[in-house]
Protein backbone atom coordinates (compact mmCIF):
# COMPACT_ATOMS: atom_id res chain seq x y z
CA UNK A 1 0.00 0.00 0.00
CA UNK A 2 1.27 3.49 -0.84
CA UNK A 3 1.24 5.62 2.31
CA UNK A 4 1.75 9.24 3.30
CA UNK A 5 3.07 10.10 6.74
CA UNK A 6 1.66 12.99 8.73
CA UNK A 7 5.08 14.34 9.58
CA UNK A 8 5.96 16.93 12.21
CA UNK A 9 9.70 16.31 12.07
CA UNK A 10 9.79 14.90 15.59
CA UNK A 11 10.64 11.50 17.07
CA UNK A 12 7.09 10.09 17.05
CA UNK A 13 6.28 10.69 13.39
CA UNK A 14 9.76 9.44 12.42
CA UNK A 15 9.35 6.25 14.46
CA UNK A 16 5.84 5.74 13.02
CA UNK A 17 7.26 6.19 9.51
CA UNK A 18 9.98 3.61 10.15
CA UNK A 19 7.48 1.05 11.47
CA UNK A 20 5.16 1.61 8.49
CA UNK A 21 8.03 1.33 6.02
CA UNK A 22 8.67 -2.25 7.19
CA UNK A 23 5.51 -3.43 5.43
CA UNK A 24 4.42 -0.61 3.10
CA UNK A 25 5.79 1.88 0.62
CA UNK A 26 6.22 5.51 1.65
CA UNK A 27 5.05 7.95 -1.03
CA UNK A 28 5.35 11.31 0.74
CA UNK A 29 5.57 13.30 3.94
CA UNK A 30 2.64 15.54 4.85
CA UNK A 31 3.39 18.53 7.09
CA UNK A 32 1.00 21.07 8.49
CA UNK A 33 2.64 24.36 9.42
CA UNK A 34 0.50 26.02 12.08
CA UNK A 35 0.82 29.74 12.73
CA UNK A 36 -1.03 29.32 16.01
CA UNK A 37 1.24 28.47 18.93
CA UNK A 38 -1.77 27.27 20.93
CA UNK A 39 -2.93 24.73 18.32
CA UNK A 40 -3.76 21.36 19.91
CA UNK A 41 -3.40 19.64 16.57
CA UNK A 42 -0.27 20.82 14.86
CA UNK A 43 1.97 23.33 16.56
CA UNK A 44 5.57 22.13 16.54
CA UNK A 45 8.76 24.11 17.03
CA UNK A 46 11.22 23.81 14.12
CA UNK A 47 8.48 22.60 11.72
CA UNK A 48 10.43 24.16 8.83
CA UNK A 49 13.10 21.49 9.29
CA UNK A 50 10.70 19.11 7.48
CA UNK A 51 11.92 20.74 4.24
CA UNK A 52 15.44 19.42 4.95
CA UNK A 53 14.15 16.12 6.37
CA UNK A 54 12.22 15.40 3.17
CA UNK A 55 15.42 15.96 1.17
CA UNK A 56 17.37 13.79 3.62
CA UNK A 57 14.85 10.95 3.17
CA UNK A 58 14.42 11.64 -0.55
CA UNK A 59 10.66 11.73 -0.03
CA UNK A 60 8.45 14.48 -1.46
CA UNK A 61 6.82 16.84 1.01
CA UNK A 62 3.22 18.05 0.92
CA UNK A 63 3.34 21.21 3.02
CA UNK A 64 0.25 23.18 3.94
CA UNK A 65 0.23 26.33 6.06
CA UNK A 66 -2.71 26.85 8.44
CA UNK A 67 -3.68 29.78 10.62
CA UNK A 68 -4.39 27.10 13.21
CA UNK A 69 -7.90 28.20 14.12
CA UNK A 70 -9.79 25.39 15.87
CA UNK A 71 -11.67 23.15 13.42
CA UNK A 72 -10.64 25.37 10.45
CA UNK A 73 -7.19 23.78 10.67
CA UNK A 74 -8.91 20.49 9.91
CA UNK A 75 -10.03 21.95 6.59
CA UNK A 76 -6.36 22.67 5.86
CA UNK A 77 -5.38 19.14 6.91
CA UNK A 78 -8.06 17.76 4.60
CA UNK A 79 -6.61 19.90 1.79
CA UNK A 80 -3.15 18.41 2.47
CA UNK A 81 -4.45 14.82 2.54
CA UNK A 82 -6.44 15.42 -0.64
CA UNK A 83 -3.33 16.76 -2.37
CA UNK A 84 -1.24 13.79 -1.19
CA UNK A 85 -3.90 11.39 -2.44
CA UNK A 86 -4.16 13.04 -5.82
CA UNK A 87 -0.42 13.71 -6.43
CA UNK A 88 1.11 10.60 -4.91
CA UNK A 89 -1.77 8.10 -5.09
CA UNK A 90 -1.62 7.33 -1.39
CA UNK A 91 -4.13 4.81 -0.09
CA UNK A 92 -3.48 5.45 3.57
CA UNK A 93 -2.04 7.81 6.18
CA UNK A 94 0.38 7.04 9.02
CA UNK A 95 0.45 9.17 12.17
CA UNK A 96 2.59 9.25 15.30
CA UNK A 97 -0.47 9.59 17.58
CA UNK A 98 0.12 7.95 20.95
CA UNK A 99 -2.65 8.88 23.34
CA UNK A 100 -4.60 11.91 22.15
CA UNK A 101 -8.13 10.84 21.25
CA UNK A 102 -8.71 14.50 20.23
CA UNK A 103 -6.07 14.32 17.48
CA UNK A 104 -6.62 10.68 16.54
CA UNK A 105 -10.38 10.93 16.11
CA UNK A 106 -10.12 14.01 13.90
CA UNK A 107 -7.55 12.38 11.64
CA UNK A 108 -9.58 9.15 11.55
CA UNK A 109 -12.66 11.17 10.52
CA UNK A 110 -10.82 12.90 7.67
CA UNK A 111 -9.31 9.62 6.43
CA UNK A 112 -12.79 8.10 6.49
CA UNK A 113 -14.20 11.00 4.46
CA UNK A 114 -11.37 10.68 1.93
CA UNK A 115 -11.54 6.87 1.74
CA UNK A 116 -8.01 6.48 3.12
CA UNK A 117 -6.68 3.89 5.56
CA UNK A 118 -5.37 5.33 8.83
CA UNK A 119 -2.49 3.70 10.70
CA UNK A 120 -1.29 4.72 14.18
CA UNK A 121 1.55 2.31 14.99
CA UNK A 122 2.46 4.03 18.28
CA UNK A 123 -1.12 4.06 19.62
CA UNK A 124 -1.27 3.45 23.40
CA UNK A 125 2.43 2.60 23.49
CA UNK A 126 4.10 3.00 26.88
CA UNK A 127 5.96 6.30 26.68
CA UNK A 128 9.22 5.16 28.26
CA UNK A 129 9.22 2.16 25.89
CA UNK A 130 8.59 4.57 23.03
CA UNK A 131 11.60 6.71 24.02
CA UNK A 132 13.75 3.58 24.36
CA UNK A 133 12.68 2.41 20.91
CA UNK A 134 13.66 5.80 19.46
CA UNK A 135 17.14 5.26 20.89
CA UNK A 136 17.35 1.57 19.88
CA UNK A 137 16.35 2.38 16.31
CA UNK A 138 19.09 5.01 16.12
CA UNK A 139 16.81 7.99 15.61
CA UNK A 140 18.84 11.08 16.48
CA UNK A 141 16.39 13.55 17.99
CA UNK A 142 17.10 16.70 19.98
CA UNK A 143 14.75 18.47 22.36
CA UNK A 144 13.36 21.50 20.54
CA UNK A 145 11.01 22.70 23.22
CA UNK A 146 10.08 22.19 26.88
CA UNK A 147 6.65 23.17 28.16
CA UNK A 148 6.37 21.87 31.74
CA UNK A 149 7.52 23.38 35.02
CA UNK A 150 9.56 20.31 35.89
CA UNK A 151 11.64 20.65 32.71
CA UNK A 152 14.23 23.43 32.70
CA UNK A 153 16.61 25.11 30.24
CA UNK A 154 19.17 22.32 30.61
CA UNK A 155 17.03 20.01 28.41
CA UNK A 156 17.00 22.33 25.40
CA UNK A 157 18.96 21.06 22.39
CA UNK A 158 19.95 17.84 24.20
CA UNK A 159 19.70 14.53 22.33
CA UNK A 160 17.23 11.78 23.28
CA UNK A 161 19.78 9.15 24.30
CA UNK A 162 19.70 6.40 26.92
CA UNK A 163 20.76 8.87 29.63
CA UNK A 164 17.99 11.31 28.64
CA UNK A 165 15.40 8.52 28.58
CA UNK A 166 16.32 7.62 32.17
CA UNK A 167 16.25 11.30 33.18
CA UNK A 168 12.82 11.91 31.60
CA UNK A 169 11.43 8.70 33.11
CA UNK A 170 12.59 9.82 36.55
CA UNK A 171 11.13 13.32 36.20
CA UNK A 172 7.87 11.87 34.85
CA UNK A 173 7.54 9.55 37.84
CA UNK A 174 8.03 12.40 40.33
CA UNK A 175 6.06 15.18 38.61
CA UNK A 176 3.44 13.07 36.79
CA UNK A 177 4.23 14.35 33.32
CA UNK A 178 4.32 12.31 30.12
CA UNK A 179 7.96 11.25 29.66
CA UNK A 180 7.71 11.21 25.85
CA UNK A 181 5.90 14.54 25.81
CA UNK A 182 2.52 13.21 24.67
CA UNK A 183 0.84 15.99 26.62
CA UNK A 184 2.99 18.60 24.88
CA UNK A 185 5.60 18.67 27.67
CA UNK A 186 8.50 18.26 25.22
CA UNK A 187 8.87 18.57 21.48
CA UNK A 188 11.70 17.01 19.52
CA UNK A 189 13.39 17.51 16.17
CA UNK A 190 14.97 14.60 14.29
CA UNK A 191 18.37 15.21 12.72
CA UNK A 192 19.18 11.68 11.57
CA UNK A 193 17.66 8.20 11.37
CA UNK A 194 18.33 5.01 9.40
CA UNK A 195 15.75 6.21 6.82
CA UNK A 196 17.77 9.40 6.26
CA UNK A 197 20.22 9.16 3.37
CA UNK A 198 21.93 12.32 4.65
CA UNK A 199 21.96 13.73 8.15
CA UNK A 200 21.11 17.26 9.27
CA UNK A 201 23.80 19.40 10.83
CA UNK A 202 22.72 22.45 12.81
CA UNK A 203 24.92 25.44 11.92
CA UNK A 204 23.10 28.08 13.93
CA UNK A 205 20.67 27.79 16.81
CA UNK A 206 19.06 29.87 19.49
CA UNK A 207 17.85 29.03 23.00
CA UNK A 208 15.16 30.93 24.85
CA UNK A 209 13.74 30.02 28.25
CA UNK A 210 11.25 32.01 30.28
CA UNK A 211 8.27 31.41 32.58
CA UNK A 212 8.68 27.65 32.76
CA UNK A 213 8.97 26.95 29.05
CA UNK A 214 11.68 27.18 26.45
CA UNK A 215 12.59 26.71 22.82
CA UNK A 216 15.67 25.46 21.06
CA UNK A 217 15.22 27.03 17.63
CA UNK A 218 17.18 25.81 14.63
CA UNK A 219 18.06 29.01 12.80
CA UNK A 220 20.20 27.42 10.12
CA UNK A 221 21.02 23.85 9.18
CA UNK A 222 22.40 21.87 6.26
CA UNK A 223 22.49 18.32 4.96
CA UNK A 224 25.77 16.45 5.24
CA UNK A 225 26.87 13.02 4.06
CA UNK A 226 26.65 10.14 6.50
CA UNK B 1 -4.37 -19.36 28.32
CA UNK B 2 -6.18 -16.28 26.97
CA UNK B 3 -6.38 -16.22 23.17
CA UNK B 4 -6.40 -12.91 21.32
CA UNK B 5 -7.57 -13.23 17.73
CA UNK B 6 -6.34 -10.35 15.58
CA UNK B 7 -8.91 -9.31 12.98
CA UNK B 8 -6.37 -7.04 11.26
CA UNK B 9 -5.77 -7.49 7.55
CA UNK B 10 -2.66 -5.29 7.69
CA UNK B 11 0.14 -6.21 10.07
CA UNK B 12 0.81 -2.56 10.87
CA UNK B 13 -2.73 -2.28 12.33
CA UNK B 14 -1.76 -4.83 14.99
CA UNK B 15 0.44 -2.21 16.69
CA UNK B 16 -2.73 -0.20 17.21
CA UNK B 17 -5.43 -2.79 17.90
CA UNK B 18 -3.67 -5.91 19.20
CA UNK B 19 -0.50 -4.84 21.08
CA UNK B 20 -2.48 -2.70 23.58
CA UNK B 21 -4.67 -5.76 24.33
CA UNK B 22 -1.62 -7.98 24.77
CA UNK B 23 -0.21 -5.47 27.23
CA UNK B 24 -3.44 -5.51 29.28
CA UNK B 25 -3.90 -9.28 29.18
CA UNK B 26 -0.31 -10.26 29.97
CA UNK B 27 0.53 -13.88 29.20
CA UNK B 28 -1.56 -14.84 26.19
CA UNK B 29 -1.57 -16.44 22.76
CA UNK B 30 -2.10 -14.22 19.71
CA UNK B 31 -3.28 -15.51 16.34
CA UNK B 32 -4.27 -13.63 13.24
CA UNK B 33 -7.75 -14.56 12.00
CA UNK B 34 -6.11 -16.00 8.87
CA UNK B 35 -4.05 -18.45 10.93
CA UNK B 36 -6.31 -19.44 13.83
CA UNK B 37 -6.77 -23.22 14.16
CA UNK B 38 -9.41 -25.34 15.85
CA UNK B 39 -7.02 -26.35 18.61
CA UNK B 40 -6.25 -22.66 19.35
CA UNK B 41 -9.93 -22.20 20.19
CA UNK B 42 -10.07 -25.52 22.07
CA UNK B 43 -7.02 -24.70 24.22
CA UNK B 44 -8.14 -21.17 25.09
CA UNK B 45 -9.64 -20.35 28.46
CA UNK B 46 -11.16 -17.11 27.21
CA UNK B 47 -11.06 -15.41 23.81
CA UNK B 48 -10.78 -11.76 22.80
CA UNK B 49 -11.55 -10.71 19.22
CA UNK B 50 -9.66 -7.50 18.42
CA UNK B 51 -10.73 -4.41 16.51
CA UNK B 52 -9.03 -3.24 13.34
CA UNK B 53 -8.63 -0.20 11.09
CA UNK B 54 -11.77 1.68 10.10
CA UNK B 55 -11.14 0.96 6.39
CA UNK B 56 -10.65 -2.79 6.99
CA UNK B 57 -13.60 -5.12 6.32
CA UNK B 58 -11.71 -8.28 5.42
CA UNK B 59 -12.56 -9.92 8.76
CA UNK B 60 -16.19 -10.20 7.63
CA UNK B 61 -15.11 -12.82 5.06
CA UNK B 62 -13.79 -15.28 7.66
CA UNK B 63 -15.62 -18.20 9.24
CA UNK B 64 -16.71 -17.55 12.82
CA UNK B 65 -19.32 -20.34 13.00
CA UNK B 66 -17.36 -21.77 15.98
CA UNK B 67 -18.83 -18.91 18.05
CA UNK B 68 -22.22 -20.63 17.95
CA UNK B 69 -20.78 -23.85 19.37
CA UNK B 70 -18.26 -22.57 21.90
CA UNK B 71 -18.91 -22.43 25.63
CA UNK B 72 -15.79 -20.29 26.20
CA UNK B 73 -16.21 -16.68 27.35
CA UNK B 74 -15.65 -14.35 24.39
CA UNK B 75 -15.22 -10.58 24.22
CA UNK B 76 -15.51 -9.01 20.76
CA UNK B 77 -14.20 -5.47 20.46
CA UNK B 78 -15.55 -3.31 17.60
CA UNK B 79 -14.87 -5.49 14.52
CA UNK B 80 -14.95 -8.36 17.04
CA UNK B 81 -18.50 -7.42 18.03
CA UNK B 82 -19.43 -7.27 14.35
CA UNK B 83 -18.24 -10.83 13.70
CA UNK B 84 -20.14 -12.03 16.78
CA UNK B 85 -23.27 -10.37 15.37
CA UNK B 86 -22.66 -11.93 11.97
CA UNK B 87 -22.11 -15.39 13.47
CA UNK B 88 -25.48 -15.17 15.23
CA UNK B 89 -27.25 -13.91 12.08
CA UNK B 90 -27.71 -10.41 13.46
CA UNK B 91 -27.86 -7.91 10.59
CA UNK B 92 -25.15 -5.22 10.62
CA UNK B 93 -26.34 -1.69 10.02
CA UNK B 94 -24.28 1.23 8.73
CA UNK B 95 -23.59 3.58 11.61
CA UNK B 96 -20.39 5.60 11.76
CA UNK B 97 -19.14 6.78 15.14
CA UNK B 98 -15.66 8.24 15.58
CA UNK B 99 -14.35 9.80 18.78
CA UNK B 100 -15.13 10.00 22.48
CA UNK B 101 -18.82 9.55 23.40
CA UNK B 102 -20.70 8.93 26.63
CA UNK B 103 -21.92 5.44 27.46
CA UNK B 104 -24.72 4.49 29.82
CA UNK B 105 -25.04 1.01 31.27
CA UNK B 106 -28.73 0.01 31.19
CA UNK B 107 -28.53 -3.62 32.33
CA UNK B 108 -26.56 -4.95 35.26
CA UNK B 109 -23.59 -6.97 34.09
CA UNK B 110 -20.14 -8.02 35.24
CA UNK B 111 -18.11 -5.85 32.83
CA UNK B 112 -19.31 -2.29 33.41
CA UNK B 113 -21.60 -0.09 35.46
CA UNK B 114 -22.89 3.50 35.56
CA UNK B 115 -21.94 6.10 32.96
CA UNK B 116 -18.54 6.70 31.40
CA UNK B 117 -16.81 8.05 28.31
CA UNK B 118 -15.43 5.67 25.69
CA UNK B 119 -13.56 5.84 22.38
CA UNK B 120 -15.52 4.78 19.29
CA UNK B 121 -14.18 3.96 15.83
CA UNK B 122 -16.64 2.02 13.69
CA UNK B 123 -18.91 2.16 10.64
CA UNK B 124 -21.10 -0.91 11.30
CA UNK B 125 -23.03 -2.18 14.29
CA UNK B 126 -25.86 -4.53 15.24
CA UNK B 127 -27.40 -6.00 18.39
CA UNK B 128 -30.31 -8.23 17.25
CA UNK B 129 -31.75 -10.37 20.04
CA UNK B 130 -28.65 -10.13 22.26
CA UNK B 131 -29.12 -8.44 25.64
CA UNK B 132 -28.26 -4.74 25.40
CA UNK B 133 -25.99 -3.92 28.35
CA UNK B 134 -25.15 -0.31 27.47
CA UNK B 135 -26.10 2.38 24.98
CA UNK B 136 -24.49 5.53 23.61
CA UNK B 137 -26.80 8.24 22.29
CA UNK B 138 -29.57 5.62 22.42
CA UNK B 139 -27.70 3.10 20.26
CA UNK B 140 -26.61 -0.27 21.74
CA UNK B 141 -22.85 -0.32 22.29
CA UNK B 142 -22.36 -3.28 24.68
CA UNK B 143 -24.25 -6.51 24.11
CA UNK B 144 -24.29 -10.04 25.55
CA UNK B 145 -25.56 -13.36 24.33
CA UNK B 146 -28.76 -14.13 26.35
CA UNK B 147 -27.29 -17.34 27.79
CA UNK B 148 -23.57 -17.55 27.03
CA UNK B 149 -20.65 -15.45 28.23
CA UNK B 150 -20.27 -13.88 24.79
CA UNK B 151 -19.90 -10.11 24.94
CA UNK B 152 -19.69 -7.48 22.22
CA UNK B 153 -18.35 -4.00 22.78
CA UNK B 154 -18.52 -1.66 19.79
CA UNK B 155 -16.23 0.94 21.41
CA UNK B 156 -12.55 0.32 22.22
CA UNK B 157 -12.26 -0.38 25.97
CA UNK B 158 -8.46 -0.64 25.70
CA UNK B 159 -8.30 3.14 25.12
CA UNK B 160 -10.26 4.59 28.07
CA UNK B 161 -11.95 1.68 29.87
CA UNK B 162 -9.28 -0.90 30.65
CA UNK B 163 -11.34 -2.16 33.61
CA UNK B 164 -13.84 -3.72 31.19
CA UNK B 165 -11.10 -5.99 29.89
CA UNK B 166 -9.81 -6.66 33.41
CA UNK B 167 -13.30 -7.71 34.54
CA UNK B 168 -13.73 -9.97 31.52
CA UNK B 169 -10.46 -11.68 32.44
CA UNK B 170 -11.46 -12.18 36.11
CA UNK B 171 -12.31 -15.74 37.08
Amino acid sequence: MMLGVLYSGGKDSTLALMKAKESHEMACLISIVSQNEESFMFHTPNIDITLLQSQAMELPLVRVVTKGEKEKELVDLKRALTEAKSRFKIEGVVTGAVRSTYQASRIQQLCHELDLWCFNPLWLKDQVELLSEVVERKIVAVIGGVFAESLDESYLGKPIDAKMVARLAKVAAVYHINPAGEGGEIETTVLDAPVFKKRIEITKSDKKFANGSGLFTIVDAKLVSK
Amino acid sequence: MILIISLCKEKISEFEFVRPLEKLVGKCAVRNVRDVKENDIRDAKKIILSGTALADFEYLNHDFSWLKKTEKPVLGICAGMQVIAQAFDIPLEKKTTIGVKSVEVIKENKLAEGSFNAYFLHTLTGSGDFDVLATSEGVPCMIKHPKKEIYGCIFHPEVMNEQIIARFLER
